[in-house]
């Protein structure tokens, strides 16, 4: 992992405490958006709004998932007609992963390098299957999404407001995979994300939130 | 529906400082209804898209502060649910509570659907047939079923395998509390039914503007009972009728042991009778050969020990036999008793050739056995007769020309007998064959029967 650098907030000089590959990060403090382009910090403003989803996890969280070691260092929230959900970006010792947070179901998905050629967005219908990384996955949410908000660093800027374009793919043995056309639904490389399906349980997180009546 | 409002419940304080990393606790709210008055609890806890006011059926929707936006107003009567909203109870181990009460519809199938909800562990329906009584509890299951390929409409999960019950559109008839979904009354949606009872997977689509999502929720019948206790409830529940979608049928479900254990039995009887008639004597009590048919025998044979009493087997024979027939009249007397024993034998061979296919019938040695015959002495006497229409003695030559008989016939010359003790009786092993068998055989018929009124409510009645 690359050397963290003491860097601080443009607008409100609090540390900013960028991660790895991670280009933007929102304030802990003040709520601005701190884009990092090389070596120079880059302030987008006060645009970042989470709202509160009622979601058990919580930014700084430690776990780990197949016997990886993760921190939950950030978090995009992403909303769309049907709701909001969440995808959180964690910082494994050897890489990165997301942590995809949606009324109580949740995957964690890695990065694949070399994703497959796929028809485009509007192409890939609902309930067909696809050889996605040598397994057949079936089309199980399509959406077109807008960016809601941040929290914490990210490996990209995310500027609120922004739709973009995702189809979620389950396999038979709870294998789950993302593919993110990004903001041009006609891309036939989407980026892949592949990983599964898992219980909250089994994250082994070392904290969560609090909710009043409730004990975990 | 347009969903711009100017009608907000109220600003928060909390949006001067939001909550950020949400490191405080999240609270349940109490908030009056916008167009009733009418008190809502708020125990959802923010994943919440629509707010049904329980008393008016006023739809509401969170805005992004927390607050209340009146989306519909409506001035429906509060109706009864068979669990009452904000109830908790205990299932799979964990707590849950009521937070949304959907009534839902395929045309007369009605049923109840009450959203648990439980913040670290999410959500799960559970759906009351109001027909029928029966319940389920239900989980979104992130893997994909496949589709079974054949005629048989059937998907397989997790190496199990379930066929389609019914596919209908399902449409939302009354709704309260808070739901992480769009709800509203009206709203359809296709609902595809598969089943392997007790389990079932229901595989439900819902279309937005802006995509479509295809949920996999996996059933699990619940008894009625069981849910009474989860949630605490007083008296007993609707009374269930008739074999519910995922009702479980124990028939089908001890098929397997059934028949396991009568294999068990089969196995057993199998030992035991090659034992009981190992340890059998057969030991010879009289034998004679080469008898003519003009004399009576008359033998005084010993039979078994004196105060015990013996199975006996009797053995009459003849020969030669062809289309021809033989008959002794045998008779067992106890030199010592009173009840004499009496039987006729008939021993006989026929064949023939007709219609291109030969057969034949009938026993050219017959046995008899004669279960509990006290032992002591007897005198045997066997009277035999023939058939005499081709005697091999009229045709010294064996040409068997037409004068001496009809072709292919020889009646018998010379009969014998023989009298064993102590032999299996193998009529009374047989008995509990069916006994066994029978078990698992009422067990299929009454599963089946089951399955018949379970199949019967589907898309596919049998």
């Amino acid at each position: 992992m690359e050397r963290e650098r003491q860097v601080s907030c443009p607008q409100c000089g609090a540390p900013a405490p960028f991660r790895g590959t991670a280009v933007s990060l929102v304030c802990e403090h003040c709520g601005s958006t701190v884009v990092r382009t090389g070596v120079d910090l880059r302030l987008l403003g006060k645009i970042s709004a989470v709202v509160d989803d009622g979601s058990p996890l919580l930014l700084g969280g430690k776990g780990s998932f197949a016997g990886r070691g993760f921190e939950i260092v950030g978090r995009l929230q992403l909303r769309y007609a049907r709701g909001a959900w969440s995808e959180w970006y964690l910082q494994f010792s050897d890489g990165v992963g997301w942590l995809a947070d949606f009324q109580g179901n949740y995957a964690v998905t890695t990065p694949v390098a070399d994703g497959p050629e796929l028809p485009g967005f509007y192409n890939m219908a609902i309930g067909t299957w696809h050889e996605v990384q040598g397994g057949e996955h079936m089309v199980v949410d399509k959406r077109a999404a807008r960016y809601q908000g941040a929290e914490g660093v990210l490996p990209f800027v995310a500027e609120p407001g922004l739709t973009f374009f995702s189809l979620d793919l389950a396999g038979p043995d709870d294998q789950f995979v993302s593919l993110d056309y990004g903001v041009d639904p006609y891309r036939t490389r989407p980026d892949v994300y592949l990983g599964r399906a898992v219980e909250l349980a089994e994250l082994g997180l070392d904290r969560l939130r609090r909710f009043e009546g409730w004990r975990d | 529906m347009t969903e711009a409002t100017s009608e907000v419940t109220r600003p928060r304080p909390a949006e001067a400082t939001p909550p950020r990393l949400f490191r405080d606790e999240a609270r349940t709210e109490a908030v009056q209804c916008l167009a009733c008055g009418g008190p809502i609890a708020l125990r959802g806890f923010g994943a919440i898209q629509r707010v049904v006011c329980p008393a008016c059926g006023s739809l509401l929707r969170p805005e992004d502060s927390g607050a209340l936006a009146l989306i519909h107003r409506a001035a429906r009567a509060h109706q009864e649910s068979v669990l009452p909203l904000h109830a908790r109870g205990r299932l799979d181990g964990a707590t849950w509570e009521i937070v949304g009460i959907c009534w839902r519809t395929v045309p007369g199938w009605p049923w109840q659907e009450f959203l648990l909800y439980n913040p670290y562990r999410g959500y799960r329906y559970l759906a009351h047939s109001t027909g029928d009584g029966h319940w389920s509890l239900g989980q979104v299951i992130p893997g994909a079923p496949k589709i079974v390929p054949g005629k048989r409409h059937a998907i397989v999960h997790r190496g199990r395998s379930y066929r389609h019950f019914s596919g209908a559109d399902a449409y939302v008839t009354y709704a309260e509390g808070e739901f992480p979904w769009q709800v509203q009354v009206g709203d359809a949606a296709h609902i595809d039914d598969f089943v392997a009872p007790p389990h079932g997977i229901s595989i439900e689509e819902v279309a937005a503007s802006d995509g479509v999502e295809l949920t996999r929720t996996a059933m699990r019948h619940l008894d009625a009972a069981e849910v009474w206790r989860a949630f605490d409830r007083p008296g007993k529940p609707p009374k269930q009728k008739g074999v519910g979608m995922l009702a479980p049928n124990r028939w089908r479900e001890q098929a397997r042991s059934l028949w396991l254990s009568c294999l068990v039995f089969l196995v057993v009887w199998y030992f035991a009778v090659q034992h009981v008639s190992g340890s059998a004597s057969e030991r010879e009590v009289f034998q004679a050969t080469d008898l003519r048919f003009d004399s009576v025998l008359s033998q005084e044979v010993t039979i078994g020990e004196p105060g015990a009493s013996t199975t006996v087997e009797i053995s009459f024979t003849a020969y030669p036999l062809d289309n021809s027939w033989a008959f002794a009249e045998v008779v067992l007397i106890p030199l010592d008793g009173e009840e004499a024993i009496g039987l006729g034998m008939e021993a006989s061979s026929y064949s023939g050739f007709e219609d291109g296919e030969s057969w034949s019938e009938g026993d050219r040695q017959v046995d008899h056995v004669l279960g509990r015959v006290a032992g002591g002495r007897y005198l045997l006497q066997v009277t035999p007769e023939r058939d005499t229409s081709a005697l091999a003695e009229n045709d010294p030559l064996g040409l068997r020309l037409g004068t001496f008989g009809p072709f292919g016939v020889r009646s018998p010359d010379t009969w014998a007998i023989r009298v064993r003790e102590d032999v299996f009786l193998s009529r009374y092993a047989i008995l509990p064959v069916p006994i066994i068998l029978g078990f698992p055989l009422l067990a299929w018929l009454l599963g089946r029967r089951r399955e018949r009124k379970r199949w019967a409510n589907s898309d596919h009645p049998t």
